[in-house]
């Protein structure tokens, strides 16, 4: 039994962290219906920040992630405004050449990074990295909850200002039908520079949450791009709260799998369940809500 | 008519069957035959997804099943890896049915995502099922020919094969209803084309091609293990990127984005030293930015702009 | 407006890539002008962009290093003629490594070949140099059937087979740890498939229960559900092949467990490394692995050589390096005896090395089914006080086995 409950909790802990990366991404493919191959990289790029925060001036992590997060929020409005918008005003035979855009940016900001900091794995080691607490005899690791946490907050922020303000109503309106914003007087354009340097900024504050227990090399990004679309896909395209949902299964299924299947199989468990969403719910969790 | 559209092929042909004859270092011969490997794994992603509009990430786990499929008649029952030319297609072919029929249901980014995945659990399984395919160790043989050309000869004619397919299917009624698929789903449908057979259509010879590309690159490469031919990364998404490059939808699109590909990958990294992948990745976003529909997509435009020609109607052209 | 913006933007970065480019090519061609007489060419394949980089750039110095060392001593000149590496970057993809290979054979004419970092890269490295019928001495690449395949051209001094990490720990648990139940855990890539394999065989042969068995994917945020499940079979001996920040979380999280075992033994890889305790932290403590070169082993001047790089790159470097630096010298020492420099003049070279390295003495063997393979010489070391001490074998030892280690609670 408490190995269960043990795989239960490491399940929901890390689908936070999963989460609050993935939120990012789903506001960014349900403004834009783009595939951004790139999000892993700048998940990378904001925990390079926060790293180089933590060793320059000694700042925490979660301190630096409030300097990785408005960064990063300029670097995506950059590459929105001056790249990807470029391409959604050129008309296409396929969309998906914006994918390729991602790839490209994806390869560049991994190899910047590279170049600046080489290939060398780095860490961050805080008093608190492995500090645990018990419950009977399962172990809960503090960051981690902490991060889980965070994560919540930042998506119940989210959801308010996607659902209280004026700005958050135009993305919700671009994400519905971009041309039907467009007649009512929204902004298109800038809607989504703002929207993917939120979204950015979301991958950082991932990151930066990750780093104290994590590490960082610059090929980290892949690891998180395939999970933020599997989350993304399992919550609904733009749903934040979808999103949470999406990461804890995610989550919970991975480490599931781990404990009963096996280790080296964890990955197809949360893919088969990904497949088995896209077929039988094709909306996401999102479309339970609705119905 | 006919006689200008088949100038431009037979002259290639003759070019590429010459070629090794120009050039009889191994090592640009070596460039040749991975331009080959890759314009046909191109132009199988290219009826599938240029044509037939459907996006797919995980042409990998056709062309791996293609390698494993050569490299494990190797390894359970000793016999060569040329086999797999034959089996490797077959089985790539075989497998895609039942992918094609759950995926057909999805469109867009979830049908990307979907293949996506697959190619994924394609990737893990073939890694963790130690017992049959060796795992991470991977399967290595010593290679048969001690030179270039039979395997030059051998990659130009898969080669062949792929663009005769692709042009025989894309000039035929079928590839106006790729298009139609593509262009608009829903209205393809109400005209009474079954969607989802169509793109079986196309899909099905798109696996078949990747398949036996993966069968021969086992016998070219003489070592393959899961996370080089099921690689999402450098198969699957590099596979878009040279379709891209060169141009969708056109038959000359992926040799033209192989050529691009490999050549300045090569050259980027004989000369750049580790600042070489960079150098591409910039390279990548200008051609995107500049060349939204790839080099052969916009060779159309910029041939019309310079006949000062109208644009075509269905064109649509640039705003 | 908007037009020239993204146009300067775009062509800013065009600008960097440029400089970049620049740097990069500039750095290459420098050796060249300078050695304008004849030279013998030594192609090195390492990967030097890619998920493995950072062990190709640490070989890269390391023979870079060597050779300067080589130079000022005179023995770059071998036959009147002067040695010049080439180094190729492989992108961590066998594609690469292909291509390389057959550019460095036939473009560049290279009188042999050496690198190899990753198995999967130097396999196919070693089929295109044996196909070739050129020499190739490998760096790091540790998957067995490399020299199994009886090819005469390809040569490992430097790196063990990834099964024969583990001489020196299987002395030190028949003679010392003795134990009744072992779990194995490894990464699913060659070298740990291989490395559980060998240590599952023998194992097995000793009659030693082997409780828990399983592979992983590399990379994974969270290990806990498999460590909780390893947990309950209550090993005595934990038997682990990762790589080296896998490593390091699998140490935290067993603390985080509270998961205590006799002895935590990773075998080679990970768990030597600095970057290792730098990142577990106190969860490195006692931690014990296999190795084959650490910087206090007796070999001459392999201290020398850690002082050195440090000074020079400002980092620790680990065996992979040392095995690199040695290589340089078996280069160097082979072509200084080549009669001529023909492929079969350079093999014969090769085959008759005996030459003390920092990574011991090497000499090509045939031994086992190996072909062409050096007899290597392990060790077991442990973390204690935050210090890689050798701990086996005893004549050896810098400091004696802390065995069984004390439970995580009792530590302070």
């Amino acid at each position: 039994m408490s190995l269960f409950g043990q795989t239960v909790i490491c399940g929901i802990l890390l689908g936070g962290m999963y989460a609050l990366i993935a939120i990012g991404m789903t506001l960014i493919m349900g403004v834009m219906k783009i595939i951004n191959l790139a999000h892993g990289a700048l998940v990378m790029v904001g925990m390079y920040i926060t790293y180089v925060c933590y060793k320059s001036w000694g700042l925490d992590p979660y301190i630096g992630m409030l300097i990785a997060m408005p960064a990063l929020f300029l670097i995506g409005c950059l590459i929105q405004r001056y790249m990807i918008n470029r391409l959604v005003e050129v008309d296409s035979i396929l969309p998906e050449n914006q994918v390729l855009l991602t790839v490209g940016i994806m390869l560049v900001l991994t190899e910047l990074a590279r170049l600046i900091f080489k290939s060398d794995y780095r860490s961050v080691t805080t008093g608190y990295s492995s500090s645990t607490f018990f419950v009977g005899d399962m172990s809960i690791s503090i960051p981690m909850t902490v991060g889980f946490f965070i994560a919540m907050a930042f998506t119940y922020l989210l959801h308010l200002f996607l659902t209280r303000t004026d700005l958050g109503r135009s993305i919700r309106a671009t994400a519905q039908d971009r041309n039907a914003a467009i007649y009512m007087g929204v902004n298109a354009p800038r809607v989504t520079v703002i929207t993917f340097g939120i979204g950015s900024a979301l991958a950082a504050a991932g990151g930066s949450l990750l780093l104290p227990l994590f590490y960082l090399w610059p090929d980290i990004g892949h690891l998180f791009t395939a999970k933020a679309f599997i989350i993304t896909i399992l919550g609904g395209m733009g749903s934040t709260m979808g999103a949470i949902f999406g990461g804890l299964t995610l989550g919970i299924a991975e480490s599931l799998g781990a404990t009963y299947i096996s280790m080296g199989y964890k990955d197809v468990v949360g893919l088969v369940i990904f497949l088995l969403v896209l077929l039988f719910l094709p909306g996401g969790f999102k479309s339970l809500t609705k119905r | 008519m006919t006689a200008k559209s088949w100038l431009t092929p037979t002259i290639i042909a003759v070019v590429a069957l010459v070629l090794p004859f120009l050039l009889r270092d191994p090592y640009p011969q070596h460039i040749l035959i991975m331009i080959l490997i890759w314009a046909t794994l191109g132009t199988a992603w290219n009826l599938l997804g240029g044509y037939a509009g459907q996006v797919s990430f995980g042409h990998a786990a056709f062309f791996g099943l293609g390698a494993y499929s050569a490299g494990l008649l190797f390894l359970h029952l000793k016999i060569s890896t040329w086999w797999g030319m034959l089996l490797g297609p077959f089985v790539a072919t075989a497998v895609a049915v039942p992918i094609g029929l759950i995926c057909f249901r999805l469109r867009g980014p979830y049908f990307a995502l979907a293949t996506l995945a697959l190619g994924e659990i394609f990737r893990l399984v073939f890694t963790n099922w130690v017992k049959f395919t060796h795992g991470a160790q991977g399967i290595l043989i010593l290679s048969t020919f001690p030179t270039k050309l039979p395997y030059y000869y051998i990659a130009l004619a898969i080669w062949g094969l792929a663009m005769f397919t692709l042009n025989r299917l894309i000039n035929s009624k079928l590839g106006y209803y790729f298009v139609s698929i593509r262009e608009d789903q829903d209205a393809a449908e109400s005209l009474g084309i079954p969607t989802t057979r169509y793109k079986m259509y196309a899909f099905l010879p798109s696996a078949f091609l990747a398949g036996l590309t993966g069968a021969f690159y086992m016998n070219y490469i003489a070592f393959i293990d899961p996370h080089v031919v099921f690689s999402l990364g450098d198969i699957s998404v590099m596979v878009i990127l040279v379709v891209m490059m060169g141009g969708v939808a056109n038959p000359w699109g992926a040799p033209v984005g192989a050529a691009i590909y490999i050549a300045l990958n090569e050259i980027f990294r004989a000369w750049l030293g580790s600042a070489n992948v960079l150098a591409f990745g910039i390279l990548v976003c200008l051609v995107i930015l500049f060349l939204p529909n790839g080099v052969m997509g916009e060779l159309g435009q910029i041939r019309r702009t310079a006949f000062r020609q109208k644009p075509a109607a269905a064109g649509g052209g640039q705003k | 407006m908007k037009k020239t913006l993204s146009i300067s933007a775009v062509a800013l970065m065009l600008i960097g890539a440029l400089i970049i480019a620049g740097c990069g090519g500039g750095k290459q061609q420098a050796p060249k002008t300078e050695a304008k007489k004849e030279t013998v060419k030594v192609g090195v394949i390492l990967p030097l962009t890619g998920s493995e980089a950072m062990f190709g750039a640490m070989e890269k110095n390391s023979m870079e290093m060597a050779y300067e060392e080589l130079k000022a001593a005179g023995k770059t000149t071998v036959g009147g003629k002067e040695i010049e590496l080439k180094f190729e970057d492989d992108q961590s993809k066998q594609d690469a490594a292909k291509a390389a290979a057959e550019k460095l054979i036939n473009q560049d004419k290279v009188a042999m070949l050496s690198g190899g970092y990753s198995s999967a890269n130097t396999n196919v490295i070693a089929g295109t140099a044996q196909s070739k019928g050129i020499p190739f001495l490998i760096v790091t690449g540790s998957a067995d059937k490399i020299t199994q395949q009886g090819w005469q051209w390809i040569f490992r001094g430097t790196a063990a087979p990834a099964s024969k990490y583990t001489g020196a720990l299987w002395d030190l648990i028949d003679k010392v740890i003795k134990p009744k139940s072992v779990a194995i855990i490894y990464e699913n890539t060659d070298f740990g498939t291989s490395s559980a394999e060998g240590f599952r065989k023998v194992c097995k042969e000793k009659g030693i229960n082997i409780v828990f068995d399983q592979a992983y994917e590399k990379g994974a945020i969270d290990f806990k559900p498999m460590l909780a499940n390893m947990k309950k079979t209550n090993p005595d001996v934990v038997f682990a092949v990762s790589y080296v920040m896998d490593a390091s979380l699998i140490a935290k999280q067993m603390k985080e467990l509270d998961f205590n075992t006799k002895l935590f033994i990773g075998g080679a890889a990970g768990y030597t490394m600095p970057e290792f305790k730098e990142n577990a932290g106190d969860a490195s403590e006692y931690v014990a692995s296999t190795t084959l070169w650490i910087p206090n082993v007796a070999w001459k001047g392999a201290a020398d050589y850690f002082k050195k790089y440090k000074e020079k790159y400002g980092k620790e470097p680990d065996y992979h390096g040392a095995q690199a630096y040695a290589t340089m010298y078996i280069i160097a020492d082979a072509l200084g005896r080549a009669k001529d420099f023909t492929p079969a003049g350079i093999q014969k070279a090769l085959k008759e090395t005996d030459l003390m390295t920092i990574m011991g003495p090497i000499k090509f063997e045939d031994w086992e089914g190996y072909t062409n393979q050096d007899k290597p010489t392990t060790y077991v070391v442990q973390w204690q006080k935050g210090k890689l001490e050798v701990v086996w074998p005893e004549e050896a030892a810098s400091a004696k086995l802390v065995f069984p280690v004390p439970n995580w609670k009792e530590r302070k």
